[in-house]
């Protein structure tokens, strides 16, 4: 992987183009609740022991609501109208949670169909991660085959010196290049440059194997492992809307107007008790138990049985925002210990 | 407001019994009043949920008016009572979102005032031709739209 | 602790209750999430600190927990939200077995910038030691201190013009993912059915949208008028952040000035909107 030497001044100085060109800059805001657009560069956070957003940055590829398209009551017929193309832009500072997050997320968006709304984003999208030194009671990235150093999902990734500049690692073709179009900004490193501060970075001790607690819940679905959390839990969406890889969306259509609306694509929740409440009147799920075993069956078993991977990246954001404190990562620490 | 030709569009829920035919002998009295109100009819102004007052503005209402009976002449008794309750509250709400006295109005007007039903509608309407368009309410409003 | 163990332990192993809601410690030693206990064993989990955050009270109106008789750990705040169900008929009082805590603040939120912190709820709080319980147990103090930001805030907003308050909320209510953490941690929104989830007709528009979004806050604000006992839960809970104490709380102050009610005091109290006296004022109404 080549790796280069970027001054932060420059490094804005290249944000500073994508904003001129007209791309959208995204980057964590000053309060680190979410990701935002930028108006400029030197509103750019680059702090590896920040603690993750409160919300994650997928709204950016994947927004809470979507126009699918319009549609127009004529006096015979509808109008049906599309949205116009995506503007392309540039996400900074994600940790590598948040970047490897969007290619698990496509996997799910390209199976069966193609979710045009999903890649349109994906592809004029570029991603420059940011190693991570923060570690919490929350956090397992490594315990999900993901590390505080993982270039996966990344265009570009930085690492950061003690001198205030960083090491550059381009990782995909994509990333290589915005380094030629902007080569008076980098300086060729040597390699191996930023290993010192790699290996520093020891990011949360694992918590659990993930592969032992797939065969767990490959042989166990009627548990009564989650009837407590079933008790407690309040069947809200935060859990599955901050969660930089949950993708489940509900489709409404919705007049705005006499004779005019929009088909929306909104996010939804498995937790929430409509999820999968039937017209008849009938819900499979009708217990908060069973919505909260949907959930991690889903993360740890039914989407590596699908694509081969884990549908989670240990940002712990669900479980430091759960308004009732559920740890997944407790839970399926719990799993591991049981086998 | 420097639009000289804003005709403000005004949303009134008025109860059947009283309002609804106040409204009514002035029409047939034939007074002339500024034309601008919408109006919709419900049994009593206890129906009103204060939800229907934000579905007019979102339905692009400048101004809503409520109008029912006079407090003791209520069709159903105590309906006007359970609503003027609502409307102490409601009201404060709005006008803490910034929804406030311009754009929303109250009346008991009975079904022999005609008059009053004339004077109501035209002072309603000057006000909320004066408070101009409700620019706020339309923004919010024109989001993921056609022409938004 | 030894004393609210050794109640709870009673009160399962004498069959007064069939169930208790308290809190138990979390992943972190900050932290506590609540538990719902079955048997006299489980109950040395229990704890009650100045971590226990959440509103217990929610859980009373719970499907599961309607029919039977159920022990619940209360803070005064706790406390007038299970007063207030009683009074809207939402469960009755001999079936729920009040352990009050005599409470001396509650942190701010769970993350470390808040572990010394007082919440804003308990500086004006008039209910340290519930209004009504069936035992009372001790929280130890953890000398929290705190601000409380929202009463000046909510002063200015009433200065500010109706664009300027209209250019704040919509600030805030861009803000709202509907994920309805706030309704769900209400023990106040307890309908089977939220107006919100209703479709065919839709009043509420489900879109994350600026116009949804307003409607959906503007409508639970009203929905709660005159009821919301100021437990602060919803705002702890939004993950994006808005102030929802100053739309409950300045709905609270109406009820107070118009009509001299505080929600979740008294047992005998009428409900506010489901009742009406004859002289109610009106001047406002043309």
């Amino acid at each position: 992987m080549e790796e280069y030497l970027i001054s932060f001044d420059n490094l804005k100085k290249i944000v500073d183009g994508f904003i001129k060109e007209g791309s959208d800059v995204i980057s964590i805001s000053k309060n680190g609740d979410r990701f935002v657009r930028l108006e400029k560069s030197d509103d750019i956070i680059l702090n590896p022991e920040q603690r993750p957003s409160d919300i994650s940055a997928k709204e950016f590829l994947f927004p809470r609501t979507e126009p699918i398209f319009f549609y127009c009551k004529q006096k015979e017929s509808v109008e049906i109208i599309d949205k116009e193309p995506q503007k392309r832009q540039v996400l900074v500072g994600l940790k590598p949670c948040d970047a490897a997050s969007l290619g698990i997320m496509h996997r799910v968006f390209n199976w069966d169909y193609r979710d045009e709304f999903f890649n349109r984003r994906y592809d004029n999208t570029l991603i420059i991660g940011l190693a991570c030194k923060y570690v919490d009671d929350y956090c397992f990235c490594t315990s999900v085959n993901i590390s505080p150093t993982s270039t996966r999902g990344s265009d570009l990734f930085l690492i950061p010196l003690s001198d205030g500049r960083f090491v550059v690692q381009v990782v995909t073709d994509k990333g290589k290049e915005i380094v030629s179009r902007n080569s008076q900004m980098f300086e060729k490193a040597d390699p191996d440059s930023g290993k010192a501060v790699i290996d520093s970075i020891k990011g949360p001790q694992k918590k659990f194997d993930s592969k032992k607690v797939k065969e767990w819940l490959d042989k166990n679905f009627e548990t009564d492992l989650f009837n407590p959390i079933g008790d407690i839990c309040l069947g809200c969406g935060q859990c599955a809307f901050v969660c930089p890889t949950c993708h489940c969306f509900d489709i409404v259509d919705e007049d705005y107007r006499y004779g005019e609306g929009r088909r929306m694509k909104n996010w939804d929740s498995c937790q929430f008790y409509l999820f999968t409440l039937h017209a008849s009147g009938h819900n499979p799920r009708d217990t908060q138990a069973k919505r909260y075993r949907q959930r991690v069956n889903h993360k740890f078993k039914y989407y590596i049985d699908r694509f081969g991977e884990i549908l989670c990246t240990g940002c712990g954001r669900c479980s430091r925002g759960c308004p009732v404190a559920i740890d997944i990562g407790g839970i399926v620490t719990r799993i591991e210990n049981l086998t | 407001m420097g639009d000289n030709n804003f005709e403000p569009k005004i949303v009134a829920f008025v109860c059947n019994w009283c309002t609804y035919t106040g409204a009514d002998l002035a029409g047939t009295s034939r007074m002339k009043y500024q034309s601008n109100v919408r109006m919709i009819r419900l049994p009593c102004t206890g129906r009103i949920d204060p939800m229907f007052i934000v579905k007019a503005f979102e339905s692009g209402a400048d101004g809503v008016l409520v109008s029912g009976c006079h407090p003791g002449d209520c069709h159903y008794t105590a309906g006007n009572f359970h609503a003027r309750r609502r409307w102490i509250l409601f009201r404060q709400l709005l006008k803490f979102i910034g929804i406030d006295e311009s754009r929303l109005f109250f009346s008991w007007v009975s079904a022999s005032e005609g008059k009053k039903w004339v004077d109501v509608i035209n002072e309603v309407t000057d006000t909320v031709r004066k408070a101009g368009p409700f620019s706020d309410y339309h923004r919010i409003n024109k989001e993921y739209t056609l022409n938004g | 602790m030894a004393d609210l163990i050794s109640i709870v332990k009673g009160i399962l192993e004498s069959k007064k209750v069939d169930v208790v809601v308290g809190y138990t410690r979390a992943t972190s030693p900050n932290r506590t999430r609540p538990i719902v206990i079955r048997n006299a064993s489980e109950a040395d989990a229990l704890v009650i600190d100045s971590s226990c955050l959440n509103n217990l009270a929610t859980y009373l109106t719970r499907k599961e927990n309607k029919g039977g008789k159920v022990g619940i750990v209360a803070k005064g705040c706790d406390v007038k939200a299970i007063v207030q169900l009683i009074v809207e008929n939402q469960i009755k009082r001999e079936n729920v077995y009040i352990i009050g805590v005599k409470c001396n603040g509650v942190k701010k939120g769970f993350e470390v910038e808040d572990s010394k912190v007082l919440s804003e709820k308990c500086l004006n709080c008039n209910v340290k030691t519930p209004h009504l319980y069936d035992e009372l147990v001790e929280m130890g103090s953890d000398n929290l201190s705190g601000k409380d930001e929202k009463a000046e805030l909510i002063a200015k907003l009433e200065a500010m013009s109706p664009q300027e308050r209209f250019a704040f909320w919509e600030k805030e209510f861009e803000k709202c993912i509907r994920c309805y953490a706030c309704r769900q941690a209400c023990p106040l929104c307890y309908c089977e059915r939220c107006i919100a989830d209703k479709s065919m007709p839709r009043w509420v528009e489900t879109s994350a949208t600026k116009r949804g979004n307003f409607a959906w806050n503007i409508i639970r604000a009203f929905h709660l008028s005159g009821r919301c006992i100021g437990c602060n839960e919803c705002e702890r809970v939004c993950p994006a952040g808005i102030p929802l104490s100053l739309l409950n709380r300045k709905m609270a102050m109406v009820a107070k000035s118009e009509f001299g009610y505080e929600s979740g005091m008294s047992l005998d109290a009428p409900t506010l909107i489901g009742t009406y006296d004859v002289k109610d004022k009106e001047d406002f109404i043309k």
